[in-house]
């Protein structure tokens, strides 16, 4: 029997979409104030990707990093960032901002 | 203040160095004057002003990742840039010598750009605080000093390597900076959600941290990741293994300036 190869092509193309269009990544929100990261815990799911909002409150630019997460990005004074992370393995996964190491500390919890 | 700002700007200036260097020493070895790095390292440096002045806009570009797929976007460029030269090195036309000159002063400018936004835009930020001015001033003149000397240390270390050995750790050398300059741009497309990671291969952190100087060292060099994605090891040892092929076809040409080598 001979299919039409217009609805093959339809039907392939919803087959490789449909993982990709099941939901949009959780999103989990952190602030900037005084260089410090609010909250400096956040909580995200285990092996699903998670898109992080930075918000930099502060006047001066900070840069959001992280070894274990394998995660660097420039968030300017007073600007909205996104930045995704994962799919990660359960555990902790400390975070810094470079440019004032000293007091913007945080850590990603995956559970 | 002072050592974190020297380092912050250490690990930027490595990266630049070390790929100025290594042209330099290409330059060297085939005779050809290495002047056009000083044009290139100051378009690098107005490039970098410009990209500085305009990280809001930037950023909100794609969905807040516009920052990302610039740096990606650079990256990618320096790539086509050493691919470019590699191919060109080994032919000494008056007019190859010319696209090479290009060719090498766009890989250095991009280099610049790259680093030297971030630098800025540091600076920038903290320079409004009177009593930070000194400490950050002393502290990027420091890590310039401490950039320039491993860059040159690292110049006349390479130039200081017998003849025949020294061809293919230059070449080599040129082939893991750009297997590193894809594998960040992978990164920074993983990290703009444009590209999957795929599983971390493995993790070295305990083996040499990411954070000692070792591993920033490293990380300038060949791009050392400790904890490394599918996706990036892909796009490194893809562009690695490209850029060496390019290299070692275009310089098997029987007769050519970079096998002759005009070292006095």
């Amino acid at each position: 029997m001979k299919v039409p190869l217009l609805p093959r092509i339809a039907a392939l193309a919803a087959l490789i979409a449909a993982p990709l269009a099941i939901a949009a990544p959780p999103v989990v929100e952190i602030e900037i104030r005084d260089h410090l990261f609010f909250p400096s815990t956040v909580r995200v799911p285990a092996r699903t990707k998670v898109k992080l909002v930075v918000i930099n409150r502060d006047p001066t630019a900070e840069e959001f990093e992280s070894y274990e997460l394998n995660r660097e990005k420039i968030i300017p004074g007073g600007a909205t960032s996104v930045i995704f992370i994962g799919p990660l393995a359960p555990g902790e996964y400390p975070f810094f901002g470079e440019f004032f190491p000293k007091t913007a500390q945080g850590r990603v919890i995956a559970e | 203040m002072l050592l974190s700002t020297l380092i912050v700007v250490l690990q930027e200036i490595l990266e630049a160095a070390l790929i100025i260097s290594l042209l330099l020493v290409i330059c060297r070895l085939r005779g050809a004057s290495g002047r056009w790095v000083w044009p290139a390292a100051i378009a690098g440096a107005v490039g970098a002003a410009l990209y500085a002045s305009l990280i809001e806009e930037v950023s909100l570009l794609f969905d807040y990742t516009g920052q990302e797929i610039t740096n990606a976007a650079l990256q990618l460029g320096i790539y086509l840039c050493l691919a470019a030269s590699a191919l060109l090195m080994g032919c000494g036309t008056e007019r190859r010598e010319r696209l090479l000159r290009l060719t090498m002063t766009l890989a250095v400018s991009l280099a610049v750009v790259r680093e030297g936004f971030e630098i800025l835009l540091y600076q920038s930020g903290l320079m409004a605080s009177p009593e930070l001015v000194t400490p950050l001033l002393v502290g990027a003149t420091l890590a310039t000093g401490i950039g320039a000397s491993i860059g040159a240390l690292f110049y006349y270390g390479l130039l200081s390597v017998p003849a025949a050995p020294r061809r293919t750790l230059t070449l080599g050398l040129i082939a893991l900076f750009g297997g590193n300059m894809l594998s960040q741009a992978a990164l920074m497309l993983i990290q703009s959600d444009w590209l999957p990671g795929g599983a971390i291969l493995w993790d070295s952190s305990a083996l040499l941290p990411e954070d000692s100087l070792a591993g920033q060292l490293f990380y300038a060099l060949v791009g050392y990741e400790a904890t490394p994605s599918l996706t990036q090891a892909i796009a490194y040892f893809g562009g690695f293994t490209l850029l060496a092929g390019l290299a070692v076809a275009a310089t098997r040409r029987g007769d050519n300036p970079f096998t002759q080598d005009h070292r006095p």
